[in-house]
């Protein structure tokens, strides 16, 4: 049976720039250009892997960035996702993670999905809150921290990623599932993927496009405000320990006294 | 005219950047380095992989790489020379080993140049379906290609493949010996310029399997140089009396330009080492970059650098255009960027000091790189006078 996965992609400023908060919101900046978040390539190529074992599947991606910002999309669509849902809307600024949910999940409902597949958490705001947000505003189940996902289009099977190793869960589709960082191995885009990404649909939605009311999302609609930003706290030194023949002993001791032997 | 990249160039410049710098890694090049060269023999597979050259082949294959100048008919993507230079300027910043220039640049543009010539291997009667074969093997990736058997001297092309008896009568089935083949071991298959009859030049494709290899000691080692003893035949000839001059002498210029793709890379890749190690080596409480004997030798360095990007594109507009004045572009690239590369690599060393002496420094493994394509397809000197020759026949326009 053909499906349709949505995969939730976040474009996101480059780790590898120096990031900066914005002063007065105390929010990350956002103005450069923006770039596919590296723990979403996993859940994109793990959404190709599945679609490509049934015939007729494809990819949609679903993303929510400012200024209609669609280079990380064009990496994904690259990769070989078949089409991306953008939502940009200025409105959206200062968005909660909740209120993020709400516009992903409606958006997700108008690309009609089979599976929605997302990242655990993303690399530059670590919430990772959202797609349990999503699931439970879709009324979909969500299974988080896949290691391994199969499906023959009706069901799911899911290797769960726990402390002690992993659970198997089954649930039916649609559903909402997490992926950990690493589980696949992420595809570099071809030359011709490249080529391709440039005729692929990308359908740029705003708040009204999705029948949301402005005063639900951005600033407005935020149920949680950032109040203060303070350094981190430098580590501390540790203890150096010299070895005077009882280096072993120490260590030992060390070791009893956190509890770890 | 105007003359900037398009979006897409720059997004495939892109991707291999990205891929090549997780690909291709200083201690893939050390592992290669430290590699003892081995008699070519076998299929590669099932053997071990060091500095992961066979994986990053495949990695190239699948981004379609080796098959960019391949015309969509034959399995590749149908870009041109512009395209090219980018993605091998990306090579040259990682020192790539792997003959990506050989077979992107030089043999799939020959191959699928020759089956588009009116009544295709006329001249030699070359089996149009054995280089379409080898065109499509080739573009995918799937055989490795290498060229050998001409160098580029003041005069024009310089033939560097012998008989291995000097009185033996030409052209056919007379052993001969080319030198300086590069990925020697690792090719499926090689280009390979012969003499022929009457002091003329044949172009022949030669499988791996069916000459013998033996490596050449190089400082470049990863390049993998070495001697192939091969016999000519009606069978691996492809082109012979005018049809072979002219793929000869696209050979010539394509060279140059493959070879100055890269060392724009190689340069690029030495000056920004170069100053981050300014930036982080202190000495009397500053760091050394501060102090105009460094900054002022950097920054020369990038000058020759930038000077000589311009040219190099032009050149490949030139090649991809057919334009008259081509090989003098070529010919300036090279010159221009084996000049900087070479100023490059000089710079590099003396602003990391004694460090940059070292083994364990990264710095030799694109110095080596360097030095060895500034050498090869005609070095500055050769040329500059190239260039001269082109202009004073009126073909430098």
């Amino acid at each position: 049976m053909a499906m349709n996965v949505v995969v939730c992609v976040k474009q996101i400023p480059d780790p590898a720039a120096p990031s900066s908060l914005d002063p007065g919101t105390k929010t990350l900046n956002r103005s450069g250009k923006l770039i596919l978040d590296d723990s979403d390539s996993y859940g994109v190529e793990m959404a190709l892997q599945l679609a490509g074992n049934v015939e007729g599947s494809e990819v949609t991606l679903v993303s929510m960035a400012p200024g209609g910002e669609v280079s990380g999309l064009r990496t994904a669509l690259a990769m070989g996702a078949a089409r991306a849902i953008l939502v940009s809307d200025d409105s959206l600024a200062g968005s909660d993670a909740l209120s993020t949910a709400k516009v992903l999940a409606a958006a997700i409902r108008r690309a009609e999905p089979d599976l929605v597949i997302a990242a655990t958490e993303s690399t530059d705001g670590y919430t990772g809150t959202l797609p349990v947000q999503v699931a439970e505003l879709l009324g979909l189940p969500s299974v988080t921290f896949a290691k391994s996902v199969a499906t023959d289009g009706r069901n799911l099977k899911v290797e769960r990623q726990t402390e002690a190793g992993y659970d198997e869960v089954e649930c039916p589709l649609p559903a909402v599932v997490t992926v950990t960082a690493g589980v696949v191995e992420p595809r570099y885009p071809s030359f011709k993927g490249i080529m391709a990404a440039k005729s692929k649909p990308v359908e740029t939605l705003t708040v009204s496009d999705l029948g949301l009311d402005a005063s639900q999302v951005g600033w407005a609609g935020a149920r949680q405000e950032i109040t203060d930003v303070s350094e981190a706290e430098a580590r501390s030194a540790g203890e150096v320990v010299v070895d005077e023949g009882d280096g072993a002993e120490r260590i030992v001791a060390f070791l009893e006294q956190v509890k770890v032997v | 005219m105007r003359f900037a990249f398009t979006e897409q160039q720059l997004e495939l410049r892109g991707a291999v950047r990205q891929v090549l710098a997780s690909e291709c890694t200083p201690a893939d090049l050390r592992a290669l380095h430290e590699r003892p060269p081995e008699p070519a023999a076998g299929p590669a597979l099932g053997r071990a992989d060091p500095g992961r050259t066979s994986a990053r082949w495949a990695v190239l294959a699948e981004l379609g790489a080796p098959g960019l100048l391949a015309p969509e008919a034959h399995g590749g993507l149908g870009l041109d020379e512009v395209d090219l230079t980018g993605v091998l300027e990306e090579a040259g910043r990682v020192a790539l080993p792997e003959p990506l220039g050989e077979s992107a640049g030089l043999v799939v543009p020959a191959l699928a140049g020759l089956l588009e010539l009116p009544g295709a291997g006329a001249d030699a009667g070359a089996d149009p379906g054995k280089v379409a074969r080898w065109l499509g093997a080739v573009a995918h990736g799937e055989a490795v290609a290498t060229v050998g058997g001409v160098e580029v001297g003041r005069a024009g092309p310089v033939l560097t493949t012998a008989p291995l008896d000097p009185d033996a009568q030409l052209p056919d089935a007379v052993p001969c010996r080319t030198p300086r083949v590069v990925a020697s071991d690792r090719a499926d298959v090689a280009l390979l310029v012969a003499p022929g009859a009457g002091g003329g030049l044949e172009v022949h494709l030669v499988e791996a399997a069916a000459a013998r290899r033996l490596p050449t000691p190089s400082i470049d080692g990863p390049r993998r140089p070495g001697e192939w003893e091969w016999v000519p035949s009606p069978e691996t000839r492809l082109a012979s009396g005018g049809a072979a001059a002219v793929l000869v002498g696209s050979l010539v210029d394509r060279g140059a330009l493959v070879a100055a793709s890269q060392l724009l890379g190689l340069a690029d890749r030495m000056i920004a080492m170069a100053a981050a190690y300014a930036v982080d080596r202190k000495q009397f409480g500053r760091p050394i970059g501060s102090f105009q004997a460094v900054k002022h030798l950097l920054a020369d360095a990038r000058v020759r650098l930038e000077f000589a990007r311009p040219a190099t594109y032009r050149a490949a507009e030139s090649i991809a255009r057919g334009r008259p004045g081509r090989a003098a572009h070529a010919a300036m690239a090279k010159a221009l960027a084996s000049d900087a590369a070479d100023l490059a690599a000089r710079v590099a060393l003396q602003v990391h000091g004694a460090i940059g002496y070292t083994w364990e420094c990264d710095l030799h493994l694109f110095m080596k790189h360097t030095w060895a394509l500034s050498a090869s397809w005609g070095d500055a000197v050769t040329q500059r006078a190239r260039v001269l020759a082109e202009a004073l026949a009126g073909r430098s326009g």
